[in-house]
This record gives C-alpha cells, structure tokens and sequence, in this order.
C-alpha cells in the first residue's frame, strides 16, 4: 500500500503542464506526452519548479496517454506512461505523484460510438501501467462526461488500491459540455467511493464560484479545485490566460475558506501561482467536509432528491401481468420499451423501476441492453428491479448515474449478495420490511426488520441515506385487516429511524372492482403518514392527481404554481369525441394522428382490424406513396402519414390482443435494418423502418453502429432474407461493404439493400449490394419484390 | 442568428408542394425549439501558411496535408484559419427523443439543425473576417474536409490541434465522424488578393445525384 493520503492539512497541486510546454515551444496538435520520451529533463524541469514552489503532488505527464491517442505514433503506451511517472518520482522529495488520466477525446454511447465497457478496458490498460510505476494516486481529470469518469473510477477501484481522485469541466452555463450539474456529479462520483472529488479547467476561479458553491453544499468527501488563471483571451492571435499570481492566491484562500481542501492550477497556470497559492494558504485553517447528506438517485443529467415534494417512481416497466411488454421483451423490441419509459416520463414518472425478469430470457443481457437504450433516450434516474444478484450487478455497472437498487430484504443472505453491489457502484437500496419468515402482520415487527437491514447496511458502510425502506403493501381482497398496518409501520419508520419510504401501491386493490378509488384512497394516506416516493402507474390520471393534490396541500407546491398551471389547462379542455366529416384514408393522407386514432377505435366496433388495414390503411398508404412519388407532397407530410398508420397499427395490435387469440393483424416476414459500424445517423433508416412496418414488415432494427458480427448473428436467429442497410459518409461505406461481404460469406441467399446519402446505383453494385433504395419508399417496392 | 425556412425545406426535399397547416406549424415550431436548444460552440486559431509543391504546412502546429484542391484553394493565402464549431449533444439527444415519439419532428428538427450549424458557422466567418479586415486581408469561403480531394482523415488533426474535445466538446470517431452530429470543420484562407466569387460546393462535392443538384435550383 502507498503512502495515504491525510487531510488534516490542505494538498497543493501543481499547475499546468500543456501551458509550460507551450512555453518551450512544443507545436498545436503534439502530444504532449511525447516529450516524456525526447524530452525528459524538461519535464523534469517543470516538475522541480512546481516542487520549489512548494507543491504536496506532482502530476506525471500522463494526461493523454491513451491506446486512442498514442495509436499512429511511434511510442508505446507502457513506454510513455512508465517513463512519466518514472520522471516525476525521480524527481519528487516526499511529495506525492500523481498518474494523471484525462479524458479519452471520444464520445460515448450512444451519441458517439465508444462504449462503456471499451473505455473501461482502455482506462485499465493507462491505470495498471501507472501503478505499476509506482504512482501514490490517481487523478482522473478534466472530465466532461460522467459516464466516462464512472468507467474510469471503477478501472482504478478494480485494479489498484490507489486513492483516486476525480474532477470534472463545467462550462459557463453551470453544467459539463455533456450536461452533468454540480449536484449530480457530486451525488455520483461520492457515492462510488473516491477519495476527492472537484472542479477543474474550462473556467478561471471567479467563474468557478457558484459551481463550488453547489459542490461544497453537497460533498461529504474532500473537495478538490484546479482551476485556469482566468479564461483564455485570443490577443495577436494567441491564447493568453490574464489572472495573476497575486489574484490566483486571492480566489484559492477564498475558496479554502468556503472548505475546499485540495488547490492546484490547471491551463495558464505556473509555478509562480502555486507559489502564491501555497503562501496563501499558510493562514487558512481547514474544514472538514460540510456537505449535506441526502437521499437522491440521479442519472446523468437530473437528481432526484427525495424527502420534499413527493417523488413518483414509474412502474410500468415489470411485464408481470402485461402481455404487451412481456411480447416486446422476448422479442428484444426496445421500441415498447422506451414507448413505455417515455409515456411515464410525460405522465410525471422522476424515476423509472426498470424490471425484464421473464423466465424465457436472458434477464442479464436484457437487462444492460433496457437501461443503455432508455438511459439514451429519457434523462430520469432509474431503479433497478430483479431478484438476481449478477442481474442488479449488470444493471448497477452500466448504469448512468446512480441508480436505485430494488430491492433486499430481512434476509441475510440476500443482503449479503447485494449490499456489496450497492456499495462498490453508489447505490441506493429498498429494504422490504419482510424476511425468510415471511411479511409481519403489525407495523412494529416491520420497524424491527427495518431497523434489522439498515444496521446491517451500516456494516457494510452503507449509510441511512442511502435506503429507502418499503414497508409493503397487502392486499385489500386477501388481508384486509393489515392494510392498515402498512401505514402504522410508515409512521414508524419515519419517526424512529428518519430514513425515506416508499411502498407500491396498486398492490391494495388487487382483485377488486374500481381499483382507482382504492389506490388513491389509499396513497393519500399513505402520503400524510410519511410516504416519500410511490412505485405506481403514472398513466393513471387518478394517481398523479393525488400527488399534485397532496403537493399543494402538504405546502410543497407553494402558491399552487404547479397545481394551478396543469388543471387550469385540463378545465378549458373540451372532451374530444371522434372527427365528423372525415374517413380514415383521409386522416391517413392529411397526417392528422389524433383523428386517425379515433377513427380507427370507432371502426373497431363493427369491423375487424384485418379488415381496417386492407381497406382503409394500405390503400392510403399507397396514395400517399404515389403523391410522393410524384413530387406532389415533401418527406414531412409522407411521414406524418406514416405516423398515423403506425399508431392506427398499435390500437388494431392492442385490440387483437385483447380481444382474439393473440393474433397478429398481418405479418408479411422479416427485415434487419442496421446502420453500419462506425456511422450513427440513423434518420434515413428511421424513415425506412417506419414505412416497411406501416406495409406489416415485421423489423429488426438494430439500431446503429452495428457491429458486423451483430447483424450476422441476428439474419442467423431471426431466419432473415432480406438485410437494409444504412451509412451516410464515404468513410463508413467501407464498413458496409465489409457487413455486406461477411452476410454474402455466411447467407448467400440473403439479399441487402442499401441506401445513404453519398451512393448511388453503381455504387451500390460495386460494394456488393443486392439493390439500392434512393428512398424509403424504394424500399419497400424491394421489400415488396423479395418477401412479397 | 436566424434559422432561415428557405434552407430547413431544401434540406428536407421540399420542391414548391403545397405546405398543409399541420407541417407548416411544425416547422415553426422546430425553428424555434433549436434556437432555443443549440449552443454555439466554437473555437478558432489563425496561422501562417507554408507550403512545397503539394502541401500545406500551418506554422506552429502539427498540421499538414497533401491536397490539390486545398492548395489550389489557398493559392493566394498567406495564412489560414481552422475554425471548428458544433451545435452540442442536447441537439443529438432532442433528435434521438423524437424519433421516439414523433418521427416527422425529429426529420424536421434535423434539417433545423442542419441549417443552424450552417448559419452558426456563418457567424463565426463573419466574426473572423472583422478580424481579416483589420489586418488588411480578405478572406476565401469556408473549405472543409471532404470538399474536393481534401480527406476526412483530417478531422482528427483538426481536433487534434484546436483541442476541440476539451474546448467544444467536439470528437471525431475512428470512421472520421464528427460527433455530435451537428458539427463542422472548415479552412478558410487569408489572402492580400480580393477573393473571387464564392465556391460552387457541388462542383466540388463527391455526391453527383444528390436531389438538389438534380432539381437544378440550388446549386450555383
């Protein structure tokens, strides 16, 4: 073990490297890390002069020594890193060294094409190098996203015992260029067991303030600050930062003050800051951390604090009971899924329980590729909800943010299988009030067990605010005589432990008639005896009117301002009845969604939904077809069309389901769509997939950047023939024509169309495709020749 | 900044149909919401220009590149700017979420976006050429990868020496992809000279049955 790091005195950094190195002349586009190699004695030169000055760390010059950046050059990484923390050792005389990681320069998933677990591996590669080396600590720094400073922590947590220390950018606005606030990034980051954590780069310390402010609000671990010597200026076209040493130190004694207890500088800083900086300091006592604790689930961009107003955590995402979403799940249609998770999220859902545990699947797998999608897509914290241990594991990792684990119980083997999980990645965790014997009858057994599973969270260093406790809900129809008991014992909890609660409440009324009136009975009562945040549907208009009423009541919604602002509106509203004067086809061919969901259940009522598709929809879809051929509408309009029929198809799909036996309306074979490796405009193949299942194609979309062996292993399960695929640069066209290759290789017989903005007929040929689509519509004319 | 209607329906095949009320809201609708969306983030650097035979060599950095057309484009240049600018991810991310629920509006925030990069980039020009104009020089039209024979390799050397990951959060992929989206890379020579008329970009674009070029209305 390295020497540890105490804080009983304040740290101080050193200063910039790239700004000094500038200084002696190194060129715009070097990498900086090169001179560890050509260059050592200057290195060591600003390392000493940082030491004089009278810094506690030096940081090695390994800020980019990635597999990314150090691909196409001569070094290799061992080299460079070994030789930068080499440098710095042999130069320091006590002071620490810190192995320094910044960002990787890419964008991840899945607005970018690198993936969690791929920046995971390359951090590991930098970090094992670097401790073997001998670094005293890790500093992860200048971080932008928070999903890429999470697979660098746990690279440093799995594979030293180093103390880390992690910072992050924030721009001017108050967030990183990836949109993390100070809150969340203080609420992730110390939840996943680092040593410090901070602020660095992009701003000068002035403009730092009010995001340190938020920091040091919220921190309960030392809180770090490196910040520029102001903000950069372009003066006779060179980049100059303005804030002298005298004024650095001025901010550094201000910000010590306020409890920071680490300081170092970050661009445009020298020696001669840290100096002033040190100096300053001698006459500042430290604090120790100040932050508040909370209770709060966060994603990437939003926290969720619990404890105020009440918080609504979504349930609708659990295929227990719901045909539907069980179908979407076997069949890894992530569509539903988000259809569900974004519904919830209109409705008033601030978390979504995120539950795929079906027997016929591979929960885990489903699991990791549930939470990428939805966490891409709707910024709400999520929950994760299964009774697998390797499951909420998956789900903890590669989550964005810090999730809530749902759930443990009294047992102790099962608090011993997830207490671990939910420490190593920040969980949060529902305690059940329940245990091998099964579910107490009174509110005082259940206070026991509660009591029971937050000490032994204890041990395992997970505090009381970190639990939500759910003192379950029985069934109104079965037990009835200890509904009430579910309430003593939230009062309970709430007085004597002081820990957060939530219960699912649609539980009550199960196997009763007018559900509704129970579970809103219910949750209002739940809601004054101390309920923090409700697992229940946020689709059900009785619910959320019993959260906004009880918000208002309860003094939180102050003024009424949310209240008043959302039922003004629903008052004026007229109750909408289905359209006069107007047919399905028609609605179909102006675009009118609304109308043509009304129409369509009204048809319902007398005529088979086979019967709508043939005689109502696919006629207008081919009219509609042909003005766009002919140049008499524009993309939006044939869209918009398209968007009517896909919703006239979800209602007809519903009522099949409902009504029949489990019947599909048509289903005229299967399509991969894929946009290729590497590339991620994915509008093109939208547009396709939305018209090729208005024709009753049933799609596979995998999404984009494919990985060639994902769109074989998919033609293989799936027992496709036909392939569409998508790329709209020259540069990953190549990548199509090496999926194209590989599918010809493996399915002779499976056709590929393709389509994007720089082919053409000819150029299709040559890459080996079977037909080219200019358009969407095109491709259904090939869909139409191949499947028929 | 304006977004201007003209381009949003060039870039969405719009070729005089008659505009329902419904689509006509909705582009409105979008032009506000990615004014409202959009960041402006850019940087810039100017940098003197050396040349041989084929290439271009920018004093002080890393960069050079063999390309004719380049060359022929800073033919006149005495030094260049590379200038790098993005709309950011939440433009991404708004596009992604309505392809989700409303497909015809993420089609028609994209054109918005696609027309807002090119109006921020607008800008920007207009803000270096002040700078131009003060030092005596005119300034040629914006140049960018993939133009002529100009590759897109360049990408990351232009990341590489703007520092555009740390600076605008701009990062370009292993297919040389700017990501976000919404992104733009360009050259733009300074030149004692005046400038000829702008670039006709189709003539040097690679796509030759592009819809526009086709329709014979948009390009020069």
């Amino acid at each position: 073990m390295n020497k540890k790091l105490h804080f009983d005195e304040f740290l101080v950094f050193d200063g910039a490297m790239g700004t000094m190195l500038q200084q002696f002349g190194m060129k715009a586009g070097e990498l900086p890390e090169s001179y560890n190699i050509h260059s050592p004695a200057l290195i060591k030169k600003i390392h000493q002069q940082y030491i004089q000055a009278g810094a506690d760390v030096i940081t090695a010059n390994t800020f980019g020594a990635n597999r990314y950046k150090l691909n196409h050059t001569s070094f290799s990484l061992e080299q460079v890193i070994q030789k930068g923390v080499a440098i710095a050792k042999e130069t320091a005389k006590g002071q620490l060294v810190a192995l320094d990681i910044g960002p990787l320069g890419q964008l991840m998933e899945p607005y970018g094409t690198l993936r969690f677990e791929e920046a995971y591996d390359v951090f590991k590669e930098q970090i094992i190098i670097g401790a073997k080396a001998g670094a005293d600590l890790i500093l992860i720094e200048t971080m932008s996203d928070l999903y890429e400073a999470k697979a660098a922590i746990l690279a440093a947590k799995e594979n030293t015992e180093l103390p880390i220390i992690c910072t992050m950018t924030f721009q001017s606005d108050g967030r990183t260029l990836t949109g993390t606030d100070p809150l969340t990034m203080v609420n992730v980051l110390q939840s996943l067991g680092i040593t410090a954590l901070g602020l660095n780069c992009s701003l000068g310390p002035k403009e730092m303030m009010p995001i340190l402010s938020q920091v040091l609000a919220y921190s309960t671990i030392p809180v770090i600050v490196q910040a520029n010597a102001g903000l950069p200026k372009l003066v006779n076209d060179e980049t100059v930062f303005d804030i002298t040493p005298e004024e650095f130190q001025k901010w550094a004694v201000e910000m010590a003050t306020q409890g920071v207890l680490l300081l170092g500088g970050c661009c445009g800083t020298t020696p001669d800051h840290i100096k002033e900086l040190k100096k300053g300091l001698k006459n500042v006592k430290p604090l120790p951390p100040q932050g508040k604790r909370i209770t709060a689930a966060s994603s990437s961009t939003y926290t969720v604090t619990l404890g105020r107003e009440v918080k609504i955590i979504g349930e609708r995402i659990n295929p227990t009971g719901k045909k539907l979403l069980k179908k979407a799940l076997v069949q890894g249609d992530m569509d539903y899924l988000l259809k569900e998770a974004i519904n919830q999220k209109e409705h008033g859902a601030h978390i979504l329980d995120i539950n795929v545990g079906l027997p016929e699947i591979d929960e885990k797998a489903l699991m990791i590729q549930a939470i990428k999608e939805i966490q891409g897509i709707v910024t709400l914290p999520l929950q994760i909800d299964s009774v697998v241990p390797e499951v909420i594991e998956a789900g903890a990792r590669i989550c964005n943010g810090r999730p809530i684990i749902n759930s443990v119980n009294g047992d102790d083997e099962i608090m011993d299988a997830i207490f671990p999980i939910a420490k190593k990645y920040g969980c949060l965790v529902i305690a059940l009030t329940l245990d091998h014997k099964g579910i107490p009858k009174t509110g005082e057994e259940r206070l026991l067990i509660a009591e029971r599973i937050l000490k032994k969270a204890k041990s395992y260093g997970i505090e009381k605010e970190d639990m939500i406790v759910d003192c379950l809900v029985l069934t109104a129809s079965a037990q009835q005589e200890e509904v009430k008991e579910t309430i003593k014992a939230v009062r309970l909890v709430k007085e004597k432990l002081g820990v957060m609660t939530t219960l699912g409440i649609s539980n009550v009324s199960f196997g009763l008639p007018a559900r509704g009136i129970l579970n809103r009975t219910f949750l209002a009562t739940a809601l004054s005896a101390g309920l923090d945040a409700p697992i229940l549907n946020p689709m059900e208009d009785d619910m959320i009117n019993t959260v906004a009423a009880f918000n208002l009541l309860w003094n939180y919604d102050k003024n009424g301002t949310s209240y008043i602002k959302r039922y003004s509106a629903v008052m004026t509203k007229a109750p909408s009845s289905p359209p006069k004067n107007i047919d399905l086809k028609k609605a179909v061919i102006d675009g009118l969604k609304e109308e043509g969901t009304s129409l369509v259940k009204e048809l319902l009522k007398n005529t088979k939904g086979l019967e709508i598709v043939n005689q109502y929809l696919i006629p207008a879809l081919d009219m509609v077809g042909e003005k766009y051929e002919k140049g008499e509408i524009f993309l939006p309009q044939l869209i918009q069309s398209a968007e009517v029929v896909k919703k006239a198809f979800e209602v007809i799909k519903e009522d099949m389901m409902k009504n029949t036996e489990n019947k599909e309306p048509i289903k005229k074979g299967k399509i991969v769509l894929a946009t290729v490796k590497g590339d991620i405009h994915d509008i093109g193949k939208n547009i396709v997939k939305i018209l090729l299942e208005n024709y009753g194609y049933e799609v596979c979309d995998l999404g984009k950047d494919v990985p060639i062996q994902k769109v074989l292993d998919t033609v293989e399960e799936e027992k496709v023939s036909l392939v569409g695929l998508s790329a709209l640069m020259t540069t990953t066209v190549k990548n199509m024509e090496l999926t194209i290759k590989a599918l010809k290789e493996q399915y002779p017989t499976c056709q590929v169309m393709v389509g994007g903005a720089v082919l053409t007929k000819d150029y299709a040929a040559m890459i080996g495709a079977d037909f080219y689509a200019k358009d969407a519509r095109e491709s259904v004319k090939i869909a139409q020749q191949v499947l028929g | 900044m304006n977004i201007e209607k003209t381009e949003v329906l060039r870039y969405l095949g719009y070729n005089n149909q008659n505009i329902d009320e419904n689509t006509n809201q909705l582009l409105h609708e979008c032009m506000t919401e990615i004014l409202d969306i959009m960041k402006k983030n850019y940087v810039y650097d100017i940098y003197d220009i050396f040349r041989d035979e084929n290439r271009i060599f920018l004093k002080n950095t890393t960069l050079t590149t063999q390309s004719k057309d380049l060359c022929h484009h800073l033919q006149k240049s005495d030094k260049c700017v590379i200038m790098a600018a993005s709309l950011g991810l939440e433009v991404d991310q708004r596009i992604a979420y309505y392809s989700k629920t409303h497909m015809t509006k993420s089609i028609v925030l994209d054109a918005c976006a696609s027309t807002a990069i090119e109006a921020l980039c607008d800008h920007i020009e207009e803000e270096i050429s002040k700078k131009a104009e003060k030092e005596g020089y005119y300034m040629t039209p914006r140049y960018s990868p993939g133009y002529g024979d100009l590759p897109m390799t360049l990408q990351k050397e232009i990341a590489k020496v703007l520092k555009t990951y740390s600076k605008i959060g701009l990062t370009v992929n292993e297919s040389n992809l700017l990501l976000p989206r919404k992104s733009v890379t360009a050259f733009i020579g300074w030149q004692k000279e005046k400038t000829d008329d702008p670039v006709d970009k189709c003539s040097t674009c690679q796509k030759e049955n592009c819809s526009y070029r086709n329709l014979g209305r948009f390009c020069k």
